[in-house]
């Protein structure tokens, strides 16, 4: 009897010896939820979230960027210096290898470059690279990246860029099983369900202090929400704002979409000028950033341009919401009960028909009739990137990953771009003008130009700068990046 | 029975193909691949070099001679999303589908047959009212909302279960509970109404005057004779399950299944990935067609086969 007793309360410290030993290795996997799943695990082909969210882990960049959003050296030793305004020059890491063994090296760099713009290679994202001519090896640690014309945001592209194996990549293999330089490897990929990293033992940088990460696709809001609340899921992105009270915890940062309306300064409806800085004051931002988002989203401060990006415009003021001034900029105009066609789509970006009609609202409060088109999203494209059919008023979310205003510029500003909508011959000069404009200063001054002619004139509706919620559990621990990047070697669990 | 079977295939096939094409002139229709799938930053050129690369750059009808050459091959080409054979995509997903089928219609037909049958010994009585009611209940439930509500009670409140995502046994009770039981309700309910009709009948009467008892009545007879019309909803449970109720059920819970992947292939635009399903959904819902005209012959050996 007396054995038994001994035996058991034996075992009883055991466990209580153990216990706390066993919650410290559980401490040490996580499980993030994204909401599809990767459609290759190759770095270079598609422009596709799913596959960044894990790739982010696996591989790296030359340059990196602080949680903040600052430019900083990823496998490049220091930032690039600049030969001539076609060539930059990159040092490179020592003593880095990629998981399958290769070395990473100049042969690496020039052998990413090649391949991601190989046009047989038909890259998604070469609106990314478009720029880039080549990449020459200097010596093993020393790259020279060729552009075709001058590009200052060149070092910005090269964040983007992620380096992979020279030899392994031309593998068929490759797209299954990656092999890169980063905190992380692949351990397991098993379709449809999941896939699980591993700490990779031989890092160069800083040992990450999870040592399994396990990414699992989600698509359904609420089922992500439900897996965050039972303990399931230790991070989830796209947290609604009105479901942030009921998690654990969550956190928020600025984020790169910022939601617009575009209009055409050649549509009668929309051609007056007064017209144009009616809708535009017509419209309480703040109370559609409290009402809709919960707040997390922030109004624009008179323009596009993402407030991280280079060539964000401190200067400008917010436009004012004055319904006053607009009824009677309305009213000058004789543009009273006329109708201004909105084109919108719904379920692409978060809660976009209740802001497209929120904003036809108080267009209506203004004066103008409004004629809402939520077209199905291929129609919506269809008329989005019409060059020769502007709609008078297009909704559009635009996203700036690279963090710099030749995004917006291209995308909004400048005639004949994307999805813009005026005839300014200014901005038909300026915006090719500082895509190639290698002095920092100048380049900042086009834009600001730019910035402010477009903000004078009333060429666009900015709306308002979203921000990233994420959902976490209670023993999570992480700041969220102005990049969306998912780094899990940045997170921390506590328990 | 053999001809029949071939006869049936034969219309099968027409079936199959109409549906098919269908679908192949209904895709191209709607949305644009190339603008939904790249971002909206892409430009012109690679939105060329996409359509090119998928041959979407061609003439319909040449496209349309392509694809049904590529049908006699099952090759539906490759997924846009997915980037590898849209039928190898749903081989992996298609097994999963038909395990939560088999699992929630397994269920189902548990509780409707017993259910049913003791609802219709005493219609009106305190069983019946029971059942009825929850049957009702079971029948007005959204699945969306019903596969949402067992999360949050059996995941997230008790944490006895999984909340989504596929893996052991304990993946399949949530998912598979909520395909089951609206079918239940509607399968119940028509086992009542059958089984009231079957013991209203004379020959039960004579069964019971020549000394049977009720039990042998009920199930050697009512019931069985019953089982005709809860076949044929049985085999439409499968189709709509198949063609429908597993999209939602899959998607609230994270199933990795054909229903999920046809969400993806709509949002994605991929069109050729979702030509494969809905071609392999087509083969399936036929199939089950000849299969539930066979049992129907074995359970009544009355019914002609023409």
């Amino acid at each position: 009897m007396n054995s038994i007793t001994k035996l058991l309360s034996r075992a009883a410290l055991a466990a209580m010896v153990a216990l706390p030993a066993m919650t410290a290795a559980q401490a040490a996997e996580i499980t993030i939820a994204v909401g599809s799943e990767a459609s290759t695990l190759d770095p270079q082909k598609r422009d596709d979230g799913g596959e960044r969210a894990i790739n982010d882990n696996i591989y790296e960049t030359l340059l990196a960027r602080t949680p903040a959003g600052e430019l900083v050296p990823g496998l490049a030793e220091a930032l690039p210096t600049q030969v001539d305004p076609l060539t930059w020059e990159f040092k490179l890491r020592p003593n880095i290898k990629f998981t399958n063994g290769e070395a990473f090296n100049a042969d690496a760099v020039v052998k990413s470059v090649a391949r991601i713009i190989d046009p047989n290679f038909a890259s998604e994202q070469m609106s990314y690279f478009g720029t880039i001519a080549k990449a020459e090896k200097v010596d093993d640690l020393t790259v020279r990246v060729v552009t075709t014309g001058p590009d200052p945001i060149l070092p910005s592209r090269m964040y983007w860029m992620k380096m992979v194996p020279a030899t392994y990549s031309d593998d068929p293999a490759f797209q299954t099983e990656p092999a890169g330089t980063g905190p992380y490897k692949l351990s397991t990929w098993t379709r449809g369900q999941e896939v699980v990293l591993e700490k990779n033992p031989d890092y160069w940088g800083d040992a990450p202090s999870i040592d399994t990460v396990r990414f699992r696709f989600i698509g359904e809001s609420g089922t992500r929400m439900a897996g965050l609340m039972a303990g399931e899921l230790d991070v989830i992105t796209n947290l609604l704002p009105e479901f942030v009270e009921s998690v654990p915890k969550s956190a928020a940062v600025q984020g790169v979409e910022t939601s617009v309306i575009i209009l055409s300064t050649e549509n009668e409806a929309t051609k007056d000028e007064r017209v144009r800085k009616a809708l535009n004051l017509a419209i309480d931002r703040q109370a559609l950033a409290d009402s809709l988002y919960s707040g997390f989203a922030l109004p624009t401060k008179g323009q596009l341009v993402n407030p991280r990006a280079f060539g964000f415009n401190t200067a400008l003021q917010p436009y004012p919401y004055d319904p006053e001034q607009a009824k009677a900029l309305i009213k000058e105009a004789g543009a009273e009960g006329k109708t201004v066609t909105l084109v919108g789509e719904a379920g692409r970006w978060l809660k976009d028909r209740e802001l497209i009609e929120a904003v036809g609202n108080y267009w209506e409060e203004a004066g103008v009739k409004v004629d809402y088109r939520i077209e199905e999203f291929g129609e919506y494209l269809n008329q989005l990137f019409d060059r020769k059919k502007r709609p008078d008023a297009v909704f559009v979310v635009n996203s700036n990953e690279l963090l710099d205003a030749d995004r917006e510029m291209s995308f909004a500003y400048m005639p004949n771009g994307t999805a813009s909508s005026n005839n300014d011959p200014d901005l038909a000069a300026w915006v090719p003008a500082a895509r190639v404009e290698t002095d920092v200063e100048k380049r900042k001054g086009i834009y600001a130009q730019a910035t402010q002619k477009a903000h004078d004139h009333y060429y666009l509706v900015p709306l308002l700068n979203m921000q990233d919620v994420y959902g976490f559990s209670a023993r999570l621990e992480w700041q969220p990046r102005v990049d969306a990047k998912l780094l899990a070697k940045e997170m921390k669990v506590t328990e | 029975m053999g001809l029949f079977i071939l006869r049936r295939l034969f219309q099968g096939f027409l079936v199959v193909l109409g549906v098919t094409l269908v679908v192949f002139v209904a895709t191209r229709m709607v949305g644009d691949p190339a603008q939904v799938m790249l971002p909206l930053s892409a430009t012109a050129e690679q939105r060329a070099a996409f359509e090119h690369k998928f041959g979407l750059d061609r003439p319909m009808a040449e496209q349309f001679v392509d694809f049904i050459g590529d049908l006699a091959t099952f090759d539906f080409g490759e997924s846009m999303w997915q980037r590898r054979p849209a039928m190898d995509v749903i081989a992996g997903r298609l097994p999963n589908t038909l395990k939560l089928i088999a699992a929630g219609l397994g269920l189902a037909i548990v509780l409707a047959l017993p259910l049913g049958a003791l609802a219709a010994i005493r219609p009106g009585g305190f069983a019946d009212r029971i059942t009825v009611f929850l049957g009702l209940f079971g029948l007005s439930l959204p699945q969306f909302w019903l596969g949402l509500l067992l999360i949050m009670v059996f995941a997230v409140t008790f944490k006895v279960l999984p909340t989504s995502g596929y893996g052991g046994w304990t993946h399949f009770i949530l998912p598979a509970v909520t395909l089951a039981l609206p079918a239940a309700a509607r399968l119940m309910m028509l086992v009542r109404s059958s089984v009231i009709d079957e013991l209203n009948q004379q020959y039960v009467r004579t069964a019971r005057a020549k000394g049977l008892r009720f039990p042998q009545v009920l199930f050697g007879h009512a019931l069985r004779n019953a089982l005709v019309p809860f076949i044929t909803l049985a085999g439409w449970e499968f189709i709509s399950a198949l063609a429908g109720y597993t999209v939602v059920v899959e998607t609230v819970f994270a199933w990795p299944g054909l229903g999920l992947t046809a969400m993806q292939a709509i949002k994605f635009s991929d069109l050729f990935l979702l030509q494969a399903i809905v071609f392999t959904v087509a083969i399936g819902i036929v199939l089950v067609n000849i299969v539930l005209d066979v049992i129907y012959k074995l359970i009544d050996p009355r019914i002609k086969l023409a």
